[in-house]
This record gives structure tokens, C-alpha cells and sequence, in this order.
């Protein structure tokens, strides 16, 4: 087998339709007398509805059914949730049209069909609702304090479970409370992780069609597999009369990692109507209902020797969950659990985490679900850490991370790393960004007491992708497994058909797994043809996050293929007249092992199975071939990132000068979109550390709940990236590849914040609150301390 | 809503006041977005896109005058040189899409304190013109804005043009912004150092009810610039200008800043774009 794809910067396949929009997104699906919908939101955060009279909107011209809540009371089910954490867990039953209460500024409570949008959104206006104003729950540290008022009056608690890793009662580890008891240096901090709101380009839209007694159903969905089976058993319809389309979807970011209340208002109004209907978000419908991501507040307590070797960490977590759980909310901050020791040897830890109730919009799975909070609340210490006792935070970092000769190794929470290289990542960053220089000049500026400071960030990062073993999934108490699944289908005239239980929603999985299936098979790239998305064609799968997809789906991919040689090699031999064992696949041809000349093809293979004419004896005229993969393992992408940032004392403004990134993602399929990753990644983390921030006010009001307010990064905002990268292979399955889809996101965020605070250290500032807008940097600048 | 759309300047006079309710669309940055929102619903609108005079732009005897529909775009591309100051800031509107629609008149149409253009044209002592069936006025800048988002403009008055001096002085203008582009300025601030007549104009944006001058500030640095040597500006001078400029502002307290915080940036934007007038009088970019 000669490889050739597998490795080279094509470009992807997907992009023409993509960009130019020649596709189908959801918003584009029309049907014949489709009717659209439009969703009234709740304007409070918290609210008794007294009553609600939707007959205005039925007067409006164009409007063919209005009803809120109550009216569907009895049929719309309850919005599901896959992960409870606990065994005990409080799981409020979470209507998709608010019925007696809304619990978040928001929240559906009536819905209008109509025979345009227009009209639909015209009729909303109509609706007379009365609130009675409930007590808003805000705070977290306020929800949990005794006599606090309740998001959910009947569950008595706004507390939604509780949840502990303790290295000691596991038996990974030593016992954290001793090591502290015991330490030399304790750094103790609070770090707050900010809500978030994933912002993917494409809002939600859902399209249901009920014919006869079965559903199909268009979403702009991550996760069309488990959309279906959560349809099903929450409407209680039965499994094989819905079909769910993910068409071409426009991103993610976990965003759409969910089963939304908008789908089953949808599902409710199509069955109650009998006819099609559409909905699609507006951009601030999205920005305030759709659900938001991060929200934590992070007690820390490192404990360490006066060498810099780390003796024992604390961590001890509030995370917000909103009004409700979400799909995997809940486990959002559990993923995290096992990455607060990152790279290195910590020998006792304790993590605890309780999930809060507030009203306010659910948070659940945001680009990197855990591991980037995991990865700033690790790396802002090890800096600290470093401060407090004068050492250089890289030899810190260096005098307590794994070494490359012993992987595999089994971390204080008792994951097995895979493998890799920290330092070889390190030098090759530190080379790139001219570290020892920029020290130079950082000294430089701050003897000058220029306006203007430098300061360095360092992030060395891990984090566990190809979600997951479904072993591990299963004793987290996740509701489902982890395995991928793939299907090769070789066409009569060598062309190939593959389905991927995959969902790629702007990854570029018809690319790369065009490149994987043309190396293996030995067929052209452009012969190749991906189907996702589709529940007809693609029947299983477990659908597209966590950095699962190639990792998984990839070697589902991978062992598909061999299947389909292991089925076409005695077809080959009958062909060649020779015995199968003597045979050999080599560039595209299986050929008498020592002969060049008159091999046969795949094509060749194919179409003799298509004909069906001669075949060996007992043969199955077929070469299809299908694959299902649980891993093993989790896979351990790891990197350094550097950077250097341009912070002006007098006015706040933070200016990223330089940002290297060396990762190590095991193989690379296609550097071209591993490259795309990395910098939409490094945006993302670097929104989180300087822009991003969704804010409510004391009412529980989304006061960001446009684009102008909820500062995305534009190309404006951020530097070109120097990117490099290393290789550690996979060591557990064929094609050595980790998962890059969340690395820049995780990585990015700690450097950023580290570079500020590093520049301003001198004038005694060892922490800023995240966004670190202008204001805030000045402000600790004035402070001291933010 | 009606859609009103008259194909050259009387007529769309003879509808603006047949129509005074009616909301003029030019570039309809500002509007749509009000629309979108749902934050305006008016009876009708008027669009300008068809009326080219409204996209001419000449000089008048000492002042140039530029037609209310001359895009950002245009002014940096065309007009860096005469309106430097202005063509600064449009660099700083929206993004590249904004600025190929987005036009000066329509910024002083919403009247709003955060609009761009305005600092720059305050600083400039900029006229307005104003003309309706019933006649043309010109309206100095300073004059113009009464409130937040509103305006002298009478409700069956277009916006015609603005002037400014056909020689400009040398212009500076300043941002702090949450990001780079696509944003809301926290504040902003425009300068102008007139060297012929030995005058300073200023103009403060986002930090007040309307878009504000610093007159004292611009006394006190008219009276203390060393307009003769062009020696260096004393670094007292700059420091007092900054905090004349700082407490002109009458800034509030929202998601973008804080009032403090706003009155800081400005004395360092004030003294910085102090630095950049006075040793580059050029000012043009």
C-alpha cells in the first residue's frame, strides 16, 4: 500500500458548496404546505405566568395556530438528559414550552404557526401574558446559602448534585488534604471561568414532517444519532417512524450538542397541525436561548516544595448549570475532573464539583467541555507558583511534567497517557517565539517604565480526546457509549461510497476521510463520496464532538477498509489465477507478491463482484463492508503554546505581539485542516481570555444578547499564528491520530491571560478577571490586584 | 410600511414633507439594525440611494463640501487628505461591508453619541446642511446635537451635506474600543491643531449624552501651545489638556465601561493624540 493522500494539505472538498452556500442548511429545506413558527420568549428571568391568552394571535392575518404551554402540557415530554453525575442527582423535568413558571430570560411560552415567518412573528406580538415576578437566583455562592431563594421551589435546593475524584479513596494517588497540611508553599486562588455563549455561524433551525404515522426531522444538529433515539423516547414515538437530517450544518463549538427545546416545539406543532413546519433562530433568540457554555468558579490550592516540585492539589468547583441540566451539563465539569493535573506527576489530588441551579439559560458542552478550564486553572498556578518562589515558570513547569520515556503513564486520576513529548513541544516553541529575546526586551521595557509592558504566557497543555471508551463512559454514568461506527460501499465502477456515523458540521470529514479511504483502497480522492448526517443512510453513529471524530470515527474508517481488502484479495486472486496468500495490495493493485506487472485494481474487484459471474466458490458477491470501534483508550494530543503580548498600562489594551503554537496531535491526515482547527481554536481561547463575556444584570436581563454587546473576535482583533508541530503517534489503533478539534481552545486561553499578568507583575498585579477588557487591565493596573 | 423612493433631490424634499414621519435610509446601518431589532417600526421609509447628488462632493469657496451619502469608504479613499481627522475615524467604523454602505449623513441622522464621524467633524468645526422645501440652512456641528439621538433637524428636513474647512489642520483621532472592529467606541476622541489661526478643536464621542467638545481644554491648549518655536509641548501642558478633556466628558456607567474608566482613557487618548498633531502637523494618512 503506498500512501500518498494521508498527509497532504488538500484542500477541502466541501468548502465550494459550503461557501458559497449552494447546500442545504435546514433554513433552506421548503416543503409543500409548510407552515413557519415563531416563539414568544420569556422577558423575565423568573416569573409565575397568571395567565396567558394566545387568541389575539389566532386574528392575525396569515396565522393558522397559536398555543402556549398549557395547551400542550400533556404531550410535549420533557428536554432529556443523558449524563446524571450522581446517582442522586436533582433533575428537574424541563418543559419545552414553559407551562406554570419561566425559570430564564428566554424560555419559550407560546408558539404561532403561520404561513410565512413574518406573519408568525407579527402574531407573537399579540399574545397577552401576565407574569408575577419571582425571585431571580443569580449567584451561585447565594443559591447554595442557607434560606436562598429556589429556582425550582419543590426541589428544596438549588443544588444539583455533588461530585468527587479523590486520588486517596481511589487509590491513584496520595491524599491532598495531607499534602497541603504538610506543604511548604500553598498557592491558594479563585479563578472564575465567565459564561460563555458558543456563537456558531449558522443559528439552530429545525424542520418536521409528519407523514403518516412517521417523522423526518431537519436540524442543524451535532448529533442526529442521538437526536433520534432521544425523540423517540421522550415523544414516545417509535424509533423506526423518525428519521432526523442533519443536512450540511454551519458549526457548532458543543452549541449544538443538544436536544433543544425548539426541536420538540417543532415535533409537537407538526404532529398537532399534521402539516410541515420550520423554525429558525434569530441571531438573539440564539445568543439567549441556545445554550451557553463554561460559568464556574474554581477554589485552587496548590501545594508544592520550595523546589517548584508540586506536592498535592485541591480543586474545588461550583458550576453553574442554569435553570435546567442539559443534555450533558451536567458532566460538563466531570470531563474536566481528570485534567487539572494536565502534564504532570502530582502525586495526590482531590477534585469536587457541585452543579448549581439559577435562572438563567442552561450551560452545557462549549468547545474543549471541561478541559479548557481544567487546563487555565493548572496553568495560571503553575505561573503563580512560580512567582511566589522566584523560579522561572517554564523550569517549574519542566521539573514537574512527565518525561517522554515514561509513557505510557498513569496519571494521580488514573487515566493512562498515551504518549508524547513536552519537552521536544517546548524547545521547538520557545525557538519559534524567540523567547530568551522577548525576556530581553521585556527587561528592557520595565527598567524604562515604558507605558507600554511585555509579558510572556505560557501554556503546556493535554487534554483526553476520542470520546470515549464506552467502558469509561458507563462508569461516569453517561447514558451512552462511545464507539464509532463506518461503512464502505464499493460501487460497480470503482467509485466508493462511504457512511460515517460521524456529523461533521464544518470539520472536513468528507475531506479526510476521502484522503483515508483512497490510501487504503487505492482508489482516487476525488472517487471517494461521504454520506452523513442522514439517519436513512447513516442509521448508527454517535455523532461529532470532543475531538472524537477521526480519532474514532477514523479507524472505524480504517478497519471498514480492511475489510472490504480482506473481502476483495480472494476475488483478486481468482482473477490473477493465484493463491490469495501469495498476493500483495501495493499502490492500488494487488499483485503477485514479487511481480509488478498485471495487478488488479479495486475497480477491477468491483466490478467482478457486480457481475457475479466468477467468483471463487462460496464467495458473497459483495465488498461492502461495515465497522463499529470502541477504543481503548482515550487519546492525549499535548502541546506548548507561547505568548507574548504588548500590554499599555495607561489605557488597558492588551495587543497579542506574538503567539506560537507547537502541537502534538499524533498523525496528521490533512495538515491543511489541522491548520484551520489550530487557529479557529487559538481564536476561540483568546476570545475567552480578551473579549468574550455574557453578562446578566441583577434582574437576570442577558444584557449581551447581540453580537455588538457579546464581543466575538474579528480577524482585526488577532495576530497571525506561528504554528508548529510535533509527532507522538497514537499508540492504540492503525492511523496514530489524537483529535486537534478543541487543542488551540484549551491551550490558547491560559497563554493569553498568563502573557498579561506576566507583564504586570512587576506593579504587583498577580491576577485579572477574565475578559481582560482595557478597563479591567487598567483597572489592575490601578489596583494592584484585580 | 410604505417604501418611498424619489429619484432626485426636490422630490425627495416635496416627500419628506409631504411624508415628515417618514425614516431616511441611506447605507441603513443604523436603520436596519433598529429595524431588526424591532426597536423601530416607522410608517414608512425613504430611501436616498437614488438621489445622486447626495454623493457629490466639491468645494465651496474656503469650505469643502461633501454630500450626506459619500460613503466611509469614500472618504478614505478620495478625501484622506482634506479630512484627515474624519478619514481616521472611518478607518475605525464597522468593518469593510459597513464602510461601503455606511455613510456620514446617516450617522448624523441617528444623532447617536457613539457615531464615529462626529468627534472628527465636532473637531473640525464642521457645518451641517439642512434643507427641506422650505429652505437650505447650514447648522454648526457644535449646534447640532441636542440629546441622546437627537438633533436640530426639523421632521421635514433631510440632511444635505457637511462642510469643513477646505484647509484642514492637523487631525488626530482616538479609540478605545472592546475589540478592534465591529464594536461600539468605549470613547473616542478627535483633534484638530489649527496652525494658521492658532485654534484647537476637540470632540468627545461615547462619553456623554450627545457627542461633546472640550472648550476649556481647547482654550487652555491654544493659549499654551508653543504655536511660534513648534518646540516640544511641555509635559504639563499635555497632562493638563488630558484631564480638561477627561472632565469635559459627562460619561455613564454601562456594559461597555464604567464612567471612570472613561474619563481616563480620554485624558490618555487627549494626550497622546496631542503628541501625534503637534510633531506630524501633516496629520493626513
Amino acid at each position: 500500500m503506498t500512501i500518498t493522500e494521508v498527509g497532504s494539505a488538500r484542500r477541502r472538498k466541501e468548502d465550494a458548496r459550503l461557501i458559497t452556500g449552494r447546500t442545504t442548511w435546514t433554513e433552506n429545506v421548503t416543503l409543500p404546505g409548510m407552515l413557519h413558527l415563531a416563539i414568544l420568549r420569556s422577558p423575565m428571568a423568573h416569573a409565575r405566568i397568571t395567565s396567558i391568552d394566545v387568541s389575539p394571535a389566532l386574528e392575525t392575518k396569515g396565522v393558522v395556530a397559536a398555543f402556549s404551554g398549557r395547551d400542550v402540557a400533556d404531550v410535549q415530554g420533557a428536554l432529556p438528559c443523558a449524563w446524571p453525575v450522581t446517582a442522586d442527582m436533582v433533575h428537574p423535568d424541563r418543559p419545552p414550552i414553559a407551562v406554570d413558571e419561566v425559570k430564564f430570560m428566554g424560555e419559550a411560552v407560546a408558539v404561532v404557526a403561520a404561513r410565512s415567518r413574518a406573519a408568525a412573528l407579527d402574531a407573537i406580538a399579540a399574545i397577552e401574558v401576565d407574569y408575577e415576578p419571582l425571585p431571580a437566583v443569580l449567584d451561585m455562592e447565594a443559591a447554595i446559602a442557607d434560606g436562598a431563594d429556589l429556582v425550582h421551589a419543590d426541589k428544596g435546593t438549588n443544588k444539583g448534585y455533588t461530585w468527587v475524584f479523590d486520588s486517596a479513596e481511589a487509590g491513584t494517588g496520595g491524599d491532598a488534604a495531607a499534602a497541603l497540611d504538610g506543604a511548604e508553599v500553598v498557592i491558594k486562588r479563585r479563578y472564575v471561568q465567565q459564561r460563555l455563549i458558543p456563537a456558531f455561524m449558522e443559528p439552530r433551525s429545525v424542520v418536521v414532517d409528519p407523514t403518516g404515522d412517521a417523522y423526518s426531522i431537519w436540524s442543524a444538529t451535532q448529533i442526529p444519532h442521538i437526536l433520534r433515539f432521544l425523540i423517540s423516547v421522550v415523544t414516545g414515538t417509535p424509533e423506526h417512524k423518525v428519521r432526523v437530517i442533519a443536512p450540511d450544518v454551519g458549526g457548532g463549538f458543543g452549541g449544538k450538542l443538544q436536544v433543544t427545546p425548539e426541536e420538540l416545539i417543532a415535533f409537537v406543532a407538526a404532529k398537532r397541525l399534521g402539516r410541515p413546519v420550520k423554525y429558525t433562530e434569530s441571531r438573539s433568540e440564539s445568543l439567549v436561548s441556545a445554550h451557553h457554555g463554561r460559568d464556574v468558579i474554581q477554589d485552587l490550592e496548590l501545594a508544592a516544595r520550595r523546589d517548584g516540585t508540586v506536592t498535592g492539589l485541591r480543586v474545588k468547583l461550583l458550576a453553574n448549570m442554569g435553570a435546567y441540566m442539559g443534555l450533558v451539563g451536567p458532566g460538563v465539569p466531570i470531563l474536566g475532573a481528570f485534567m487539572y493535573n494536565a502534564i504532570y506527576k502530582f502525586p495526590a489530588y482531590r477534585f469536587e464539583c457541585s452543579g448549581i441551579f439559577t435562572n438563567t439559560t442552561i450551560t452545557d458542552a462549549y468547545r474543549g467541555a471541561g478541559r479548557p478550564e481544567a487546563t487555565y486553572a493548572i496553568e495560571r498556578l503553575m505561573d503563580e507558583l512560580a512567582a511566589e518562589l522566584g523560579l522561572d515558570p517554564m523550569d517549574v513547569r519542566r521539573r514537574n511534567w512527565i518525561k517522554a520515556e515514561e509513557f505510557p503513564f498513569t496519571t494521580v486520576c488514573g487515566l493512562q497517557y498515551d504518549s508524547g513529548d513536552y519537552d521536544k513541544a517546548t524547545d521547538r516553541a520557545m525557538e519559534l517565539l524567540g523567547y530568551d529575546e522577548l525576556r530581553a526586551e521585556q527587561q528592557r521595557r520595565r527598567e524604562a517604565q515604558d507605558p507600554v509592558q511585555l509579558g510572556i504566557g505560557i501554556s503546556t497543555y493535554t487534554e483526553m480526546c476520542g470520546l470515549a471508551p464506552s467502558r469509561v463512559l458507563g462508569s461516569l454514568r453517561y447514558g451512552a457509549g462511545g464507539w464509532e461506527t463506518a461503512s464502505v460501499r464499493m460501487l460497480p465502477t470503482g467509485k466508493v461510497e462511504v457512511v460515517t456515523g460521524t456529523s461533521p458540521h464544518g470539520q472536513g470529514h468528507e475531506t479526510a476521510w476521502s484522503q483515508i479511504v483512497a490510501d487504503q483502497l487505492g482508489v482516487a480522492f476525488d472517487d471517494v463520496e461521504v454520506l452523513h448526517g442522514d439517519t436513512r443512510t447513516s442509521y448508527k453513529g454517535l455523532d461529532t464532538y470532543g475531538s472524537r471524530s477521526l480519532a474514532v470515527g477514523g479507524i472505524a474508517l480504517y478497519n471498514a477498509c480492511q475489510k472490504v481488502l480482506d473481502k476483495a484479495k480472494p476475488i483478486a486472486a481468482h482473477m490473477l489465477e493465484c493463491d490469495p496468500a501469495d498476493l500483495e495490495f501495493t499502490g492500488g493493485q494487488f499483485r503477485v507478491r514479487g511481480n509488478p506487472d498485471g495487478g488488479k485494481s479495486m475497480a477491477d474487484c468491483a466490478l467482478a463482484v457486480f457481475a457475479a459471474h466468477d467468483l471463487p466458490d462460496g464467495i458473497e458477491p459483495t465488498l461492502d463492508a461495515d465497522a463499529v470501534y470502541d477504543p481503548v483508550n482515550f487519546s492525549f494530543p499535548h502541546g506548548t503554546h507561547l505568548c507574548a503580548t504588548e500590554v499599555d498600562t495607561e489605557t488597558g489594551r492588551v495587543t497579542i505581539r506574538k503567539y506560537v503554537a507547537v502541537d502534538d496531535i499524533g498523525k496528521v491526515i490533512n495538515p491543511l485542516i489541522v491548520e484551520g482547527q489550530v487557529h479557529g481554536g487559538i481564536a476561540q481561547g483568546v476570545a475567552q481570555a480578551l473579549f468574550e463575556e455574557a453578562v446578566y444584570d441583577a434582574d437576570g436581563n442577558l444584557m449581551t444578547g447581540t453580537l455588538v454587546d457579546y464581543t466575538l473576535p474579528t480577524a482585526a482583533d488577532l495576530p497571525s499564528f506561528v504554528t508548529d508541530r510535533t509527532e507522538s503517534p497514537a499508540p492504540d489503533h492503525p492511523l496514530g491520530t489524537k483529535g486537534v478539534g478543541e487543542a488551540g481552545t484549551i491551550a490558547s486561553t491560559p497563554a493569553v491571560v498568563n502573557a498579561i499578568v506576566d507583564a504586570l507583575r512587576p506593579m504587583g498585579v498577580n491576577d485579572i478577571a477574565m475578559p481582560c477588557t482595557p478597563e479591567r487591565v487598567w483597572r489592575a493596573v490601578q489596583g494592584g490586584a484585580a | 410600511m410604505e417604501f418611498l423612493q424619489p429619484a432626485d433631490w426636490a422630490e425627495a424634499l416635496a416627500v419628506k414633507a409631504a411624508h415628515p414621519d417618514a425614516l431616511p435610509i441611506a447605507g441603513g446601518t443604523d436603520v436596519m439594525v433598529d429595524l431588526n431589532f424591532d426597536r423601530a417600526r416607522p410608517g414608512a421609509l425613504l430611501d436616498l440611494t437614488r438621489v445622486t447628488d447626495l454623493t457629490d462632493w466639491g468645494t465651496d469657496g474656503d469650505w469643502l463640501r461633501v454630500g450626506a451619502g459619500v460613503t466611509y469608504r469614500r472618504l478614505i479613499d478620495e478625501l484622506a487628505g482634506r479630512v484627515p481627522g474624519l478619514a481616521l475615524a472611518s478607518r475605525t467604523v464597522g468593518s469593510p461591508q459597513i464602510r461601503n454602505r455606511g455613510t456620514v449623513g446617516g450617522n448624523l441622522g441617528s444623532a447617536s453619541p457613539a457615531g464615529d464621524a462626529h468627534p472628527a467633524l465636532l473637531a473640525a468645526g464642521a457645518l451641517v446642511e439642512l434643507a427641506s422645501v422650505r429652505g437650505t440652512r447650514r447648522v454648526p456641528v457644535t449646534e447640532y446635537f441636542t440629546g441622546p439621538k437627537r438633533s436640530v433637524r426639523t421632521p421635514d428636513e433631510l440632511i444635505a451635506a457637511f462642510l469643513v474647512p477646505a484647509r484642514p489642520g492637523a487631525e488626530q483621532f482616538a479609540k478605545v474600543g472592546t475589540r478592534n472592529a465591529m464594536v461600539i467606541a468605549v470613547c473616542s476622541f478627535a483633534l484638530s491643531l489649527d496652525a494658521a489661526t492658532r485654534t484647537v478643536g476637540t470632540g468627545i464621542g461615547s462619553a456623554g449624552p450627545t457627542p461633546l467638545r472640550a472648550t476649556e481644554a481647547e482654550a487652555f491648549l491654544a493659549a499654551e501651545l508653543p504655536w511660534e518655536t513648534r518646540g516640544a509641548v511641555p509635559e504639563s501642558v499635555a497632562a493638563r489638556f488630558g484631564e480638561l478633556v477627561g472632565s469635559a466628558a459627562r460619561p455613564i456607567d454601562d456594559v461597555r465601561g464604567s464612567a471612570d474608566y472613561r474619563r481616563h482613557a480620554l485624558a490618555v487618548l487627549a494626550r497622546r493624540a496631542l503628541a501625534w498633531a503637534w510633531t506630524d502637523p501633516g496629520g493626513a494618512v
